[in-house]
């Protein structure tokens, strides 16, 4: 790894969606951070549910599987194997939403209260009980943390010219985060055209090496801050666990 | 049946934008533009946003076979 120290700069931040840039790292260091998001990093998530009633026109096992793809907040003293459990009864007529699932610890709760479990019509009844369980999302896409999380480098642009005088006005099109100046500009403020950007001007885009542009959204069992943080720190506790084999 | 909860394709939950979708797009009363209430919500990707154009709620189609 350079020797230089890693640098991290914010385009954009919310809880649930963040870009932003890390500089001084390999590709490969870059695909680490961004798997250890995706597969290292536990959730809590519905495992198993234990039906008492079901006469809506879905079968348990189609109610079950909706149920565990329920996002659920997700504190940070669990360890990974263990478990909250979870009641929800609905009678019809009326819909079940994720909404409506009461845990037994309140700081675990349905991340969005709004999904649709299951249309219940007249004399229809849910009531079941569930167990979320804390996992790895390298053993199932329900315990992913984060979604749809990228990177990709971070982009310079050098003018190496005026366009041709009679040159046909075609679109250049360039889809990131570039940098001009040390600022960092995201491509959709110039509706991801550079021609609007630099009008008349021949442009060349270059690869800024060592520089990474992260893309990164929660399903919202956490914020994207702590998702990262928790990520990273998964790396560094392989690398302890590597010294320890190594030195026994 | 019932909307996905989550995008086949990316995972995002797509399933909490379902009901306002289809009151004010798909449905009778709602007559919006899909593309600009799915901008709205800020279903974003194309996959995510095939997953609620595409949908057809069908329990009021099986209901009655219990």
């Amino acid at each position: 790894m350079s020797s230089q120290d890693f640098d991290v700069e914010f385009v954009d931040r919310d809880d649930r969606e963040a870009r932003f840039v890390v500089r001084n790292i390999t590709p490969a260091f870059a695909n680490g951070v961004r798997r250890a998001m995706l597969a290292d990093v536990p959730t809590l998530s519905i495992d198993s549910v234990r039906f008492v009633e079901n006469s809506s026109v879905m079968f348990d096992e189609q109610l079950a599987l909706r149920l565990g793809l329920v996002p659920l907040t997700t504190p940070d003293d669990y360890e990974a194997g263990e478990t909250v459990t979870l009641a929800l009864d609905v009678e019809g007529p009326g819909t079940a939403y994720s909404g409506d699932l009461v845990s037994n610890d309140p700081e675990v709760e349905p991340a969005d209260d709004n999904i649709p479990i299951i249309e219940l019509k007249d004399d229809q009844r849910l009531e079941l009980e569930a167990d979320a369980v804390m996992g790895y999302g390298r053993d199932h896409a329900k315990h992913q943390g984060g979604v749809a999380v990228g990177y990709r480098h971070l982009q310079r642009i050098n003018v190496v010219g005026d366009s041709p005088e009679y040159a046909d006005d075609e679109p250049r099109m360039l889809r990131g985060v570039i940098e001009e100046d040390g600022e960092l500009v995201p491509t959709d403020d110039f509706d991801n055209d550079l021609t609007n950007r630099y009008p008349g001007k021949e442009v060349e885009v270059e690869d800024v090496p060592g520089a990474f542009v992260f893309q990164v959204e929660s399903d919202g069992s956490m914020p994207v801050e702590e998702l990262v943080l928790r990520a990273v720190d998964t790396l560094v506790d392989r690398a302890d666990e590597l010294e320890q084999a190594v030195q026994l | 049946m019932m909307v996905p909860v989550r995008c086949f394709s990316c995972g995002t939950v797509v399933g909490e934008h379902w009901e306002e979708f289809k009151a004010r797009a798909e449905s009778h009363e709602g007559d919006e533009d899909p593309a600009d209430v799915l901008d709205d919500l800020g279903v974003d990707r194309h996959c995510c946003r095939r997953m609620l154009i595409s949908h057809q709620d069908l329990v009021d189609v099986v209901s009655p076979y219990q």
